[in-house]
């Protein structure tokens, strides 16, 4: 690891010097790291997965199961965050030493909004790949109706050409 | 999906619009009891005690009693918008399985219409090499000015 405070740039650019002869006396680039790796001495992963909010240590709120609704969901943790900022100002008035445990539980609320809201990230990025594909597609189909008509047109125009050009002799 | 689009144009997508809605109500909430707390005027904890001074009078004794008001109002307005966003998310019937099928048929499609677009393409490209051929020899014939034969 560098510790130079300006380290010079890596020397491997002495690897490529007859690239431009030979393209084949330059070793090839390592593989795609796998796994985790360090970088500027933080741990980083390859594997971009949320984590669930058991492994953050977070009680899930919301039921879990295969297919969660997630538009009730939202809903019902909303209703319920509302619930819990009424109860935290009866509490303030009535038993004003008992705050922490309110705060916990809407803290804890707020957790799960967000990691829901997060967990809907994948779902709108396979919708966005859809999307794109479709578009893509559409544009495709234009485009050959697009030149099948230009080729159309281009025969069109050559026979007729063929044609005054035989009238001529 | 339309709705996505919409919003793209104007505003940023509607999950990262929900997460600010989100910041906002702990925002309204958090700024709620801080006031109510910071402001409010002191209880009287026993009859012994003397009165409590007379509050401020540059606090505004009116305002002082609408703030939990409106700042009320404005916490159920940002709980409400929320659930309005809710509503709005455009949420396919079947989760993953169903869009990753979706996927894969989009992508049959894909490859289908490219192969039929390479295949135009290229007897257009044909097309077009014949077509300049034919216009070069005939510029050429107009040049040397031959008789037509």
């Amino acid at each position: 690891m560098a510790t130079a405070s300006y380290p010079p740039p890596p020397p491997y650019y002495r690897l490529y010097k007859d690239y431009l002869e030979n393209p084949k006396s330059a070793s090839e680039p390592p593989p795609a790291i796998e796994g985790t790796y360090v970088c500027f001495g933080a741990n980083y992963t390859t594997d971009d997965v949320l984590p669930t909010l058991e492994e953050q240590g977070v009680r899930q709120l919301y039921s879990k199961g295969p297919n969660i609704d997630f538009k009730k969901e939202l809903r019902s943790l909303n209703r319920e965050l509302q619930l819990h900022i009424l109860e935290l100002a009866d509490v303030l008035v009535e038993r004003p030493s008992q705050y922490a445990r309110r705060v916990e539980e809407i803290s804890l609320i707020f957790k799960n909004l967000h990691h829901l809201l997060n967990s809907l990230r994948p779902h709108q990025a396979r919708a966005t790949l859809i999307h794109i594909l479709e578009l893509q597609i559409q544009r495709r189909k234009q485009a050959v109706e697009d030149i099948k008509r230009r080729r159309e047109e281009a025969q069109k125009l050559h026979k007729e050409s063929l044609g005054t050009l035989d009238g001529h002799y | 999906m339309s709705l996505l689009l919409l919003v793209e144009v104007t505003k940023m997508d509607i999950i990262s619009q929900l997460q600010e809605q989100v910041n906002a109500i702990a925002a309204d909430a958090f700024n709620t009891f801080g006031a109510l707390q910071r402001d409010s005027p002191s209880v009287r904890l026993s009859p012994n005690y003397p009165e409590p001074p007379p509050a401020n009078p540059t606090e505004d004794a009116t305002s002082f009693a609408e703030q939990p008001k409106i700042m009320s109002a404005a916490l159920v307005k940002a709980a409400k918008q929320f659930d309005a966003l809710v509503a709005a998310l455009p949420l396919s019937e079947g989760g993953e399985e169903a869009q990753l099928k979706r996927i894969a048929e989009l992508q049959a499609e894909n490859d289908a219409v490219g192969q039929e677009l390479e295949k135009q393409l290229e007897a257009a490209e044909k097309e077009l090499k014949l077509v300049q051929e034919l216009f070069g020899q005939a510029s050429d014939n107009c040049f040397n000015l031959k008789r037509p034969d």
